[in-house]
């Protein structure tokens, strides 16, 4: 793997204080991107369910410490503040009957025990955020796992096949392959002149096809295509990643795969044939959702997500087993 | 008799601001000028040490320097802030709100207060002091008209750096399975996930043996859990080990069997681990950023370029040029010895006398 890589500077040239030497190639600047991009994907800013806590910290912040007593100073503020208060504008808004004579120490207006109960039902609400972020965190992108656990074949001597099927029918416009794997179709495609892009979740393997020359983001196929604009995609080739979903996560992928692509832009699953299924002894099959499909389920899922001209690609890759189905979206 | 008092939120024995606070009060003890340590939370480890901080008021004398140590948001500062003592700020640096927020708001949101409560203090303050010049620098910022910089006295106080590192010697000929380190709190002001992506260049440059260990206690899961996905889809598993928050003596023993430590904090005030590591013989290499460059002081490596290719060709031109890693060793440890922090704690009082010295012959 080692040989394939650009040079990255002769160790003798260093210097103390470094980033001398030689800059890295475009093809490590596009590698570096896209590993700082893969990890920045990871941070939760920007979901309902992380907003929504952030709003309950900020309720907590506002009224104070989460566990009173923890701060001999805070809670001698705060007394002082509640004290304070007491002539104040809450006091006007308590019923008249208990206005007069000014109330003990420790004692609250109805306003402030309202206010007490839906505070701490925030904070109640709070901590079942927490907990189900939590559970969420946890089951969070359940197909990763799959994914090395059975790791997505190359596309081998498909390659060549495919890409000369998705150059025929493609209208124009950028073309995606996941799981790109090392990079094979997006590299043949990109010799025939077509702009092409890789999505590959396995940061290794993506690695290595960036090296090689081919643009590739480190992502499920579903997040990049969920990143895509609607109808601005050349086409759309699936393999790897159909062989370890579940079918409730193959639907949703397909209709993404349809909102992108351009009228009349081809769409292409490549995947195991349900022999397979025998042929592969491993136990950590056991342990996959996916299962393969039949060629004819294939297809009938291909109609049902709104595709067209559905058909069973002819087998230009010799010994390879594993079937492919071809489709467009409509014109 | 008036006294120079240290006032720091919460007196933990083994944090640096914990330690730099006890040895500042025996050094101005040390001087003959009575001097406690007040505490805002008591921690059972230190209720010997402490005094809670709501006695001050009836053990104020006329002529007392109040010195806060500042470094995250606590009731204390506005309290500091209200009094009519001499206040003199110690700065440790607080991570800007924005490196934190995209993974924990309530931390980022602290730091947003101590953002508030140092520009609180700094019109009150008879003077700041910051461990560095990149701290410093902040300190302006925020609106101190006096400052000045002491190393953190306490830097070198834990354990961390005992000595005996031959076992890294039979790596340095071939740079083969060389043991990077990382030690600090993990944070995202660290940006371990720079160190991972170098890792992973090293790694898909056939160098598959080189491992990383990364010690430190985690600041907020979220980051943490993002680290070991990333650690997981970059295929490294098996070569990166985080150890969480280790013992002193694990930590010297993971100075003593390292070949470099890697930092690539976004930010850093001034970074303990980099003097512990010079102090171990250990060579560090870094980004240029924040206060390590000025830490450093011309020692160690600086990558200027943040990128992974270029931190991990800086890192495998070290370790295979045997005569170069002497060099910055030898480099480092001439520089720990100007940073001199066995006597910080003696000139950080130092400064302190004349203004209780002036405050007094006032009152």
């Amino acid at each position: 793997m080692s040989g394939a890589l650009p040079p990255t500077g002769d160790a003798d040239d260093a210097e103390t204080r470094s980033g001398v030497g030689e800059p890295p190639t475009g093809d490590q600047v596009r590698a570096a991107a896209a590993l700082r991009e893969a990890f920045t994907r990871l941070a939760p800013q920007g979901s309902d369910a992380w907003n929504f806590l952030a709003a309950f910290t900020h309720l907590g912040d506002r009224y104070g410490p989460y566990h009173p007593g923890a701060s001999a100073l805070s809670d001698a503020v705060s007394a002082s503040r509640i004290e304070g208060r007491r002539t104040g504008a809450l006091d006007r808004l308590r019923p008249r009957r208990n206005r007069s004579p000014r109330p003990g120490d420790g004692e609250k207006t109805e306003l402030e025990e309202a206010m007490g109960h839906v505070v701490e039902a925030f904070r109640f609400l709070s901590a079942r955020v927490e907990t189900l972020e939590a559970r969420f965190a946890a089951q969070d992108r359940p197909v990763e796992g799959a994914a090395w656990l059975v790791p997505a074949r190359e596309l081998g001597a498909w390659a060549g096949p495919i890409a000369a099927h998705v150059l025929a029918c493609t209208p124009g416009g950028e073309i995606v392959h996941a799981d790109c794997g090392e990079g094979a179709l997006v590299h043949a495609l990109r010799e025939r002149g077509a702009a092409a892009h890789g999505v590959e979740p396995r940061g290794a393997v993506a690695l290595r096809a960036i090296e090689q020359g081919c643009s590739v983001t480190i992502a499920e196929a579903s997040e990049h295509l969920a990143s895509r604009p609607e109808g601005t995609t050349g086409g759309v080739v699936l393999s790897g990643v159909v062989d370890r979903l579940p079918l409730h996560a193959l639907l949703p992928l397909l209709a993404q795969s349809r909102r992108v692509l351009r009228r009349g832009s081809p769409f292409v699953v490549v995947a195991e044939p349900v022999a397979a299924l025998a042929a592969r002894d491993t136990s950590a099959q056991d342990l996959v959702d996916g299962r393969p499909l039949h060629e004819a389920t294939w297809e009938l899922l291909l109609r049902r997500a709104g595709f067209v001209e559905v058909a069973p690609l002819p087998d230009g890759s010799g010994q390879d087993r594993r079937i492919a189905v071809s489709a467009s979206a409509p014109s | 008799m008036s006294g120079i008092h240290h006032f720091v939120p919460v007196l933990h024995r083994g944090d640096a601001v914990g330690r730099h606070t006890l040895r500042l009060r025996d050094a101005t003890r040390a001087r003959g000028v009575d001097s406690e340590i007040f505490v805002d939370t008591i921690d059972h480890d230190t209720a010997d040490e402490a005094i809670a901080v709501l006695s001050y008021p009836e053990m104020a004398r006329p002529g007392d320097v109040v010195v806060y140590q500042f470094a995250t948001a606590s009731t204390m500062a506005p309290w500091l802030a209200s009094r009519s003592e001499t206040l003199v700020v110690n700065y440790h640096n607080v991570t800007p709100p924005e490196l934190m927020a995209p993974w924990d708001n309530h931390l980022a949101l602290g730091q947003l207060r101590a953002q508030g409560d140092l520009r609180l203090l700094a019109p009150r303050a008879a003077l700041a002091v910051a461990d560095s010049a990149y701290n410093e620098a902040h300190l302006a910022d925020s609106g101190f008209a006096v400052t000045a910089v002491v190393s953190p006295s306490a830097a070198l106080d834990a354990e961390t750096t005992a000595s005996g590192n031959d076992g890294r010697r039979a790596t340095r000929a071939t740079g083969r399975g060389a043991r990077w380190l990382a030690v600090g709190r993990v944070s995202p002001n660290k940006a371990l996930e720079s160190t991972i992506a170098a890792l992973a260049v090293t790694h898909a440059q056939g160098n598959a043996d080189a491992t990383l260990y990364i010690i430190g206690k985690p600041a907020t899961d979220s980051y943490v859990n993002a680290l070991h996905r990333y650690v997981a889809e970059l295929g490294l598993a098996d070569a990166v080990l985080f150890a969480g928050h280790a013992s002193d003596a694990t930590v010297a023993s993971a100075y003593a069997s390292a070949d470099v430590l890697v930092v690539t904090s976004e930010h850093e005030g001034f970074c303990v681990p980099v003097v512990e590591a010079m102090s171990a013989g250990l060579p560090v290499v870094a980004f240029d950023q924040g206060a390590v460059p000025e830490v450093l002081g011309g020692s160690g490596v600086l990558v200027s370029d943040k990128d992974p290719y270029a931190l991990a060709a800086a890192i495998t031109a070290l370790l295979t040029d045997t005569s170069r890693l002497d060099t910055v060793v030898e480099a480092e440890r001439r520089r720990l010895a100007e940073l001199n922090l066995g006597s910080a704690a003696d000139r950080f009082v130092d400064l302190l006398l004349p203004l209780a010295r002036s405050e007094a012959s006032s009152t």
